[in-house]
């Protein structure tokens, strides 16, 4: 197998470069550049003030997930397992009960997500044929003192409302 | 070995076994014909149509494959472009009023119109008219629960309790697609092996109660084991997942094909025996009412063995077990019986699979000479101060009030699987596998010998009974200790491997 080789030029070499301290007092002029514009006008500032400001996502971010509802805010997952087959992580943990709203004939009486074990992979959700699990609450963020509070019940997955417009979402290739 | 028939298939010469239909004798060389109708045990009715086979040079050209046995000669076509067309509109004609529900499917990953589906058709619907809304989540009674839309109405349930049970319950009314499985107004289906058309209905029109929505079929591993409802030792399936978290649990018990036992079925009453394999244990070992571990009640039971102890063997435990409790009391000392009466319900039998005797184990205990007669139990608890009881449950189904008094008297031992009334008198009590965790041989009612493996892996196993026996004393004290004494005292076993085996064509002839 022949490969096309490029040879990089090495830098450095010359004996300016080789005694260091022009060079350092370049970087510090770079520095001192910044500091000076940046205390003049700081609106044009390379970092984001996180946790303060918050970076913008877009619809087809991956993050903590949610149970989606019909119109009458009956849950729209008929506890079929794809998920939790499809989780490679194995971090889905369903039990299924009869169902008696006419909607279906099943339903999860307990869907569990553990969150320190997900991937975010997003499989879950490409594999629900309800559209009843999403990613799209737009929190990134799952950090906690204890494990119980990052190990999501339905209740907690149900109540989360998601972070954008049906329109937007959609767009997204949902 | 039956006698063999060459034919054709496709062109290619085979040799089957004759006496057979083509589906049957196809399916042992690997060749499968589709159908929904045609079970083993319910014989050919050939309504379903999904098994039409092409005779080359016959009249007629076309045959269900169900209806016609074997021939020498036959030159039967299977994969002509007429077959496949026959197959893929039978396919379409199933599905025009299939609400395909598969995600609130109980068959699903185990449904032969999935499967049918997949290697036959791959179409979409060309139907535009709204599908025939008929009953859901019908109770047919017996545990049984049936959705009319699933069906694809190959009667196998209809014919199983006219040919078998011979009750009768269900019929096929209304016509073309109107036609449905229904029960006679206000007589559900009322018989001992109703939960058997589960197993027989080929999609999803049949699901049991007991396991409705409890797994999805594909999250199951399935292991052969023995049932120990009675003494008829019927080959099960036992269905069983260790969910995230938590422990190895059983789901299900279904029936295994063996001509020479059971045949194609269990009874309800075996099926659902499984709940005691996972209700009811007794969980940790106890020394005067004081949890504590296994290993020091064992020693304390070892201190009390003796000449004065009366050990008591279950019917129920397998020949290893017997033979190495029978080598215990021999090393110790003690007296031996297998006093078990209560096991026997009288009456409670039929002609078929049911028996009286819900012991798996009784013949075992007679080939092993342990004596089981009520007389010489009593003498020798009468006369015992210490009784060891190795899971026989001396108070099972209501009996036993009798020896209540002088077990109260006496002190007693409990080597037990499940807590129960004797266990909560016994001063120690030590926690073993029950049958499912376990592997061992048991002779059944009819003297046949069959050997079940290890199912179910606790995640914190119990004792092992044999190896039980060994830490309290017992020269027989590992599962192959056990099978040499076994072949030492029963002569006729000397020559056995490993259990009944199914012949070549049973292990293949199992259905879809």
């Amino acid at each position: 197998m022949s490969a096309s080789i490029k040879v990089m030029e090495r830098k450095g070499s010359s004996f300016l470069e080789k005694i260091f301290l022009l060079e350092i007092f370049k970087g510090m002029w770079v520095t001192l550049g910044h500091f000076w514009s940046n205390l003049c006008d700081n609106s044009r500032l390379y970092v984001r003030h996180y946790p303060e400001v918050k970076p913008e996502i877009t619809p087809r971010w991956r993050g903590r997930h949610r149970l989606t509802t019909h119109d009458d805010g009956s849950v729209k997952c008929v506890a079929c397992f794809m998920c939790q087959t499809n989780c490679p992580a194995k971090c889905i943990m369903i039990e299924a009960g009869e169902r008696m709203d006419g909607k279906s004939e099943k339903v999860p009486v307990r869907f569990d997500i553990d969150l320190l074990e997900c991937i975010y992979c997003g499989y879950c959700v490409e594999a629900c044929p309800m559209d009843a699990i999403r990613m799209d609450t737009g929190i990134f963020s799952v950090t906690s003192y204890d494990r119980e509070s990052v190990y999501m019940r339905i209740d907690t997955l149900l109540a989360t409302e998601g972070a954008f417009d049906e329109k937007e979402y959609k767009k997204g290739g949902a | 070995m039956a006698e063999m028939v060459k034919l054709f298939v496709n062109g290619r010469e085979v040799e089957v076994e004759s006496g057979k239909n083509l589906i049957d004798a196809f399916k042992v060389i690997g060749i499968e014909i589709p159908h929904f109708c045609y079970h083993p045990a319910l014989g050919a009715d050939g309504n379903c149509r999904m098994c039409l086979v092409g005779i080359e040079d016959g009249r007629p050209p076309l045959v269900p494959a169900c209806k016609t046995p074997v021939a020498p000669g036959l030159k039967v076509q299977l994969d002509t472009e007429k077959i496949k067309k026959i197959q893929h509109d039978i396919m379409e004609f199933e599905l025009i009023n299939h609400p395909i529900d598969c995600p609130v499917c109980d068959q699903a990953g185990e449904c032969t119109l999935q499967d049918y589906y997949m290697s036959y058709d791959l179409q979409d619907s060309r139907m535009t008219e709204p599908v025939v809304v008929k009953g859901k989540r019908m109770d047919f009674g017996c545990g049984v629960v049936h959705d009319q839309e699933r069906c694809v109405l190959c009667a196998r349930c209809v014919r199983f309790t006219r040919l078998i049970t011979k009750t009768g319950e269900l019929g096929i009314v209304n016509r073309s697609d109107e036609a449905r499985v229904e029960t006679f107004p206000g007589r559900p289906l009322n018989n001992r092996y109703a939960v058997n058309v589960v197993d027989l209905c080929p999609v999803g029109a049949m699901t049991s109660r007991d396991f409705r929505f409890t797994q999805r079929a594909w999250f199951l591993t399935r292991d052969k084991g023995i049932c120990h409802g009675c003494a008829k030792g019927c080959n099960i399936y036992i269905d069983h997942n260790r969910e995230k978290y938590k422990d190895d649990v059983i789901y299900r018990f279904r029936p295994r094909l063996n001509e020479q036992v059971n045949g194609y079925f269990i009874c309800d009453e075996g099926r659902f025996t499984y709940h005691a394999e996972n209700e009811g244990r007794l969980m940790a070992a106890r020394v005067d009412g004081k949890d504590c571990l296994g290993d020091y009640a064992a020693q304390s039971v070892r201190a009390v063995l003796g000449p004065k102890s009366l050990i008591l063997v279950s019917p129920d435990s397998s020949l290893e077990q017997m033979a190495a409790i029978k080598a215990l009391s021999e090393a110790v000392g003690a007296r031996l019986s297998g006093y078990s009466e209560g096991y026997i319900k009288e009456g409670d039998g039929d002609n078929w699979l049911i028996q009286d005797d819900k012991s798996a184990n009784r013949a075992g205990l007679s080939l092993l000479g342990i004596d089981a007669g009520k007389e010489t139990f009593t003498r020798l608890l009468n006369s015992s101060e210490v009784l060891v009881s190795f899971d026989n449950d001396l108070f099972i189904h209501d009996t036993g009030s009798e020896f209540r008094q002088r077990l109260e008297a006496i002190k007693v031992i409990a080597v037990t699987s499940h807590d129960g009334i004797l266990t909560k008198m016994a001063s120690i009590a030590i926690p073993v596998a029950s049958y499912s965790e376990s592997s061992g041989s048991l002779v059944n009612i009819d003297g046949m010998l069959q050997h079940f493996d290890r199912a179910v892996q606790k995640n914190t196993p119990y004792f092992d009974m044999v190896e039980l026996c060994g830490m309290l004393g017992s020269p027989v004290a590992t599962a192959s200790d056990a099978v040499n004494e076994i072949k030492k005292v029963i002569p006729s076993f000397a020559n056995v491997e490993g259990g009944l085996k199914l012949t070549a064509s049973e292990a293949t002839n199992v259905p879809a």
